[in-house]
């Protein structure tokens, strides 16, 4: 997957990494069992601390989100979220604040607001339905 | 960690050039496994304070301590565990980079020759041509593998990259994050003086910015992008004229509005919406911002 660091966001490098495998894990473009990539060539290709990305890791890794399998490397864990309900509900309402503050700043209302996240569901729910079949295959045999 | 004795410490130090201070009081921390910033304008004292960290110059006043020693009493204790890079790299020019290597190899208790091997294959540097044959790209690559081979525990760089090009300054930062850092994190400090601050910008994680030898800010970089932010507004009207408690650099000019939020940025944001403004962003200033507004910032915090 492709990571992008933005320094002006006003987020921590370390959680921009954060979300984006998160999201990436959420959405199914890193699928259970997959690696991510080894520290040394990402902290090279994006050229930041490795520092940085091994606290994203080790972050990531306590939310549940990955695991560190010794002398393998990180792979994304079965979407078992451990979060409890009402934790997993707050961490969303964050981001949907974040959004309708967005919004409000780009004056967009509230029905047309509403109308895209439909839409994005929409969107998901295809990906989804094209990545299915196939990732049924080819995870069957590498979590065995 | 954090309790871990720190690699450089400086208290108080100064340096006079007859009746030039270049070093006047300045204070440093630079905890293990770090990359830290030393940020500040041509003349600011940044090469001085290296050449005390080196013992290549006496403090007037004040101490040194790296690795906590004293460089000028242990002086091949502290040098046997940094490697330094300067901006301008001399070498034997009658020595091959083949030569040069062995040389400085003879004076190193370790050489990763796995490293050095590895390096010299990146940078596609001929170990059979002469020094005085490299071009300056070339000789700053050459100081770079003479610096990571012997694996130190402390890599001090002063404005490694200025006056390269874009290509070989892109390489260079790989391969301190790479070549470099990937070793035991606790036994590689970066210290890094540079004016090209947006290139180390995901390296460095905490700096400090001097001014006329003493120091004006020093912050972790997370909390510095995070507590200094530029906000911009564009109303429908002439921008209001409400009050900015705490806004820093308020510029207004026609409709729009600008300014610098100081830790305060959400309060400001929520005074700006208030005003029902057609446009409101806001965003961190990056470390280059924050050197360019130092002083003004360091104002703001007295």
């Amino acid at each position: 997957m492709l990571f992008r660091v933005d320094f002006k966001s006003g987020k921590a490098v370390y959680l921009q990494l954060v979300d984006q495998i998160r999201y990436a894990a959420a959405s199914g473009a890193l699928r259970p069992g997959e690696p991510l990539p080894s520290i040394r060539p990402l902290a090279e290709q994006l050229r930041l601390n490795r520092n940085t990305i091994a606290k994203a890791y080790s972050e990531l890794e306590s939310q549940g989100v990955i695991e560190t399998i010794a002398g393998k490397g990180c792979f994304v864990k079965d979407n078992h979220s451990p979060f409890t309900k009402q934790a997993r509900h707050k961490l969303l309402v964050e981001k949907i604040d974040d959004a309708w503050v967005t919004a409000h700043q780009l004056q967009v209302d509230a029905e047309t607001f509403l109308e895209l996240t439909k839409e994005r569901l929409a969107f998901f729910e295809r990906q989804a339905a094209k990545e299915t079949p196939e990732s049924k295959n080819t995870n069957a045999g590498g979590r065995a | 960690m954090n309790t871990s004795q720190p690699v450089i410490e400086v208290n108080n130090l100064h340096r006079r050039f007859g009746r030039l201070d270049a070093v006047n009081g300045l204070n440093l921390r630079v905890r293990p496994g770090r990359c830290f910033g030393f940020l500040g304008r041509n003349g600011a004292g940044k090469t001085t304070t290296i050449k005390c960290l080196l013992n290549l110059l006496r403090p007037t006043e004040g101490s040194v301590r790296l690795f906590g020693l004293d460089p000028s009493r242990d002086e091949v204790a502290v040098k046997s565990r940094l490697a330094y890079v300067p901006d301008a790299v001399a070498f034997y020019p009658w020595m091959t980079v083949r030569e040069t290597l062995h040389y400085l190899a003879s004076f190193r208790q370790r050489w990763n020759g796995e490293v050095e091997a590895d390096l010299l294959r990146r940078f596609q540097l001929d170990p059979s041509k002469k020094t005085s044959d490299l071009s300056k790209g070339q000789r700053t690559q050459l100081a770079l593998i003479g610096a990571i081979s012997p694996e130190p525990e402390l890599l001090l760089l002063d404005e490694p990259t200025s006056g390269l090009d874009p290509i070989v300054r892109r390489e260079f930062i790989e391969t301190v994050i790479g070549a470099y850092q990937s070793g035991d994190p606790e036994r590689r400090t970066v210290f890094v003086s540079t004016h090209l601050i947006a290139e180390f910008e995901g390296l460095i994680d905490e700096f400090t910015i001097i001014e006329q030898g003493r120091e004006l800010i020093t912050m972790d970089a997370d909390a510095a992008r995070d507590r200094y932010r530029k906000i911009r507004a564009r109303f429908s009207g002439p921008a209001p004229t409400a009050s900015l408690p705490g806004a820093l650099e308020v510029r207004r000019n026609g409709r729009e509005l600008e300014l610098l939020g100081n830790g305060n940025s959400s309060q400001l944001m929520e005074i700006l919406r208030a005003q029902k403004p057609e446009e409101l962003t806001c965003e961190s200033l990056s470390l280059e911002e924050i050197f360019v507004a130092s002083r003004q910032l360091k104002e703001a915090r007295l």
